[in-house]
């Protein structure tokens, strides 16, 4: 069965051009053509369509553009605009439509879309996850990973893992790969790309798990300007629903600009010799003066013995912030996680590290963080 | 930090670099050895050695100053209980401000400690910002220019954070040596040594700049430190045993290890290193190291860094 179309387009020349396309090919039957919004919305039911290419130049069609997400909940919706805008994608999942196609387009380009944002999941604004540590050593890497293969098999939404810790990242490690691309040609390229042609620059690691790699070689970090890097984490954000960012560690440009950026921002440090609630604090006071960026900050604590809720709510008080978790010390974890094995091992079930990772992992699914 | 890294290897060639900081080294005055203690890796054991060399070469009698330039989250303060008054952010502040009335004097802290054997033994504490704030705040080249005002101490030790930022690479640039610490336990660890170790050859320093310290030698591991000298193509310098107890008795305490564990293999291991440094005839001190087993290991190390030849 081919789609039924209905296009929506304001630009007689691309209206022009767009029908062409459509008619020419055998898997899809053009029902209708608007290129007023209004009439749009009130006919197209009646051609009872399975796929809408709704011009999102229009501005009041972009107004009112979650109607027909509610008017036609079973078809997929695709925005059309002339160029990748961050912008417009943004808008598209707010009003939860299925994503946005770039126009003119190819019959295989509308089915690699259809197809990219099937596997995105929810259609909803993407959840920007960064994890930012004081100190190396602290775990942030572990837990950004652990929370994101949770994430990728017990919901059915996709999750990208970026390695923005650009001298020393230790992802490709963790996953035993020997990546193709990596976060340096991400944002070389990025002002070319559009999410279909930049998925591919992500590694697959499992069933809806992918990771963007750090550079091998730490000089590559210079090349990476923090604009284009939050460029590369806003379209990932169109193509994944979940992406986890691994920040390098302290205060620098980069982890900066994207923990602004990102809407959660997890704070790790590990216990050692208790002076690191010195650090955490250091760091909460300093993401306080910045808060009007509206992300939300979370402080948790590796290593931590005993780990519980006693411990936690005494620790928090030491620091003078609520601490969100607090993790044991888990050296087979630990140990697994950096010979390249987290995808392999099976976690037994009563394992605290992982149930604590899973408990968060679950709100994040939730919303409730 | 763009264009720090990568772009010097092309544009000085080794011979120059090498006579350059021999020049400015006679034309300035500057008289101290300055020790930078550097790793990449956090948690490596850089401010427990920074501290204890400051500790040693000050117990042998020389003048040290403990510079902390892990800005943002600096530990020697911490470690030793210290209460500054004033500290690098002011020292800068200051320097800006009114250069020829500018007394590095005035922005010390001094420290002092008896040894287990009842020494007094003191040397002087340049403490980071007191917020990350100031921290962030803080230009290169003036710290660059109060490290060279430390030229009257004998021995400047440089505590750095665990990357290679603009002010890491000034003050590796201004060594005498680096102290490269490595801990070898993990993957990760391996690749980031290697990786921080090449990044310093690339800067064309004369080799003997660059001393490669292994810490916590002894400890389990699976990998072992004659493995890791094979991919890294060198040998380490100096071993330091794990030794749990002494470095967080020393920590908790608040004290160096001459304090609190005079006797203990990594106190004698700092101190032997902090001779070295100082010309004094060797103390002897056993070789420790983990048996090459893994061989494995080794080569996913070698096929991941893409190293062609374990030969040497
Ligand atoms: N030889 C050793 N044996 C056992 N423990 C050690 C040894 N050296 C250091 N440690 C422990 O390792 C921890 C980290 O040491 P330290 O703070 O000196 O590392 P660092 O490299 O300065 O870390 P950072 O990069 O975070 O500043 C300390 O708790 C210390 O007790
Ligand atoms: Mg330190």
């Amino acid at each position: 069965m081919p789609y039924r179309v209905v296009l929506v387009e304001g630009d007689p020349l691309m209206m022009d051009k767009l029908t062409d396309i459509i008619q020419n090919s055998p898997e899809f039957e053009l029902v209708a053509t608007y290129s007023r919004y209004d009439q749009a919305l009130g006919q197209s039911a009646i051609h009872n369509p399975n796929l809408f290419l709704l011009d999102l130049e229009n501005p009041i069609l972009l107004e009112n553009l979650h109607n027909f997400a509610k008017n036609f909940p079973k078809a997929k919706i695709l925005g059309t605009i002339s160029k990748w805008s961050e912008d417009f994608a943004y808008k598209a999942s707010v009003a939860g439509i299925d994503g946005c196609i770039i126009k003119p387009f190819t019959p295989a380009e509308i089915f690699s879309a259809i197809e990219l944002y099937a596997e995105r999941g929810k259609k909803a604004p993407p959840r920007i996850i960064s994890f930012f540590s004081p100190k190396g050593r602290a775990g942030r890497t572990t837990l950004a990973a652990l929370m994101a293969l949770h994430i990728a098999r017990k919901s059915d939404e996709s999750v990208a893992l970026i390695d923005a810790d650009l001298q020393f990242g230790d992802l490709p490690i963790f996953f035993d790969i020997q990546p193709e691309h990596s976060v340096v040609d991400a944002t070389h390229d990025v002002s070319l790309l559009t999410p279909i042609t930049f998925k591919p620059y992500f590694h697959k690691l499992s069933d809806r798990l992918y990771l963007l790699s750090s550079p091998d070689r730490p000089e590559l970090a210079e090349l990476v300007a923090v604009q284009d890097l939050i460029n590369v984490i806003a379209m990932a954000g169109d193509i994944f629903r979940y992406v986890f960012v691994d920040l390098p560690t302290a205060f620098n440009p980069i982890s900066v600009g994207v923990s602004e950026f990102s809407d959660a921002c997890f704070v790790v440090s590990m216990i050692n010799t208790n002076l690191e609630i010195i650090h955490m604090k250091r760091c909460l006071d300093m993401f306080e003066m910045d808060k009007h960026h509206g992300r939300k900050i979370y402080p948790v604590f590796t290593r931590v013995n005993p780990c519980n809720e006693e411990q936690r709510e005494k620790m928090s008080l030491e620091l003078g912030y609520d601490i969100t978790a607090i993790f044991p010390n888990e050296y087979s974890l630990v140990s697994t996680a950096n010979s390249g094995q987290i995808l392999r091992h099976v976690f037994p079930k009563n394992n605290l590290m992982i149930q604590n990772v899973e408990k968060i992992a679950e709100q994040i699914m939730s919303n409730k963080m | 930090m763009k264009g720090q890294l990568g772009l010097r290897q092309s544009a000085t060639p080794k011979t120059q670099v090498h006579h350059a900081a021999t020049h400015a080294l006679q034309s300035d005055g500057r008289s101290s050895v300055i020790i930078s203690v550097f790793s990449t890796g956090s948690g490596i054991g850089k401010t427990v050695t920074a501290i204890n060399l400051a500790a040693s070469l000050a117990n042998y009698g020389h003048s040290v100053c403990l510079v902390d330039l892990d800005l943002q989250f600096g530990d020697v303060v911490n470690y030793l209980r210290l209460q500054p008054n004033r500290t690098l952010f002011d020292a800068c502040n200051d320097y800006k401000e009114d250069k020829k009335n500018f007394h590095i004097e005035d922005y010390l802290t001094p420290y002092t400690f008896e040894t287990a054997g009842g020494n007094e033994v003191s040397f002087d504490v340049i403490a980071p910002p007191k917020t990350i704030y100031d921290a962030y705040t803080i230009e290169v080249a003036v710290v660059e220019k109060i490290i060279k005002r430390l030229k009257n101490f004998e021995f400047v030790i440089c505590d750095l954070s665990a990357v290679f930022s603009a002010l890491n690479i000034a003050v590796l640039d201004l060594s005498t040596v680096v102290n490269f610490m490595g801990v070898i336990d993990f993957m990760p660890s391996v690749k980031n040594f290697k990786l921080g170790y090449d990044t310093l050859i690339a800067f064309n320093y004369p080799e003997s700049k660059i001393r490669l310290v292994e810490n916590r030698s002894n400890s389990q591991k699976l990998i072992s430190g004659s493995d890791v000298e094979r991919v890294v193509g060198a040998k380490f310098y100096y071993n330091f045993p794990n030794d749990f107890p002494s470095a967080s008795k020393s920590i908790r305490e608040g004290k160096p290890l001459l304090a609190v564990a005079p006797d203990s293999a990594l106190t004698r291991g700092i101190q032997s290193l902090a001779g070295m440094y100082s010309n004094r005839p060797q103390i002897e001190i056993e070789h420790v190291g983990a048996p090459s087993i893994f061989a494995s290991v080794v080569k996913f190390v070698k096929d991941l860094l893409g190293i062609k030849s374990l030969a040497r």
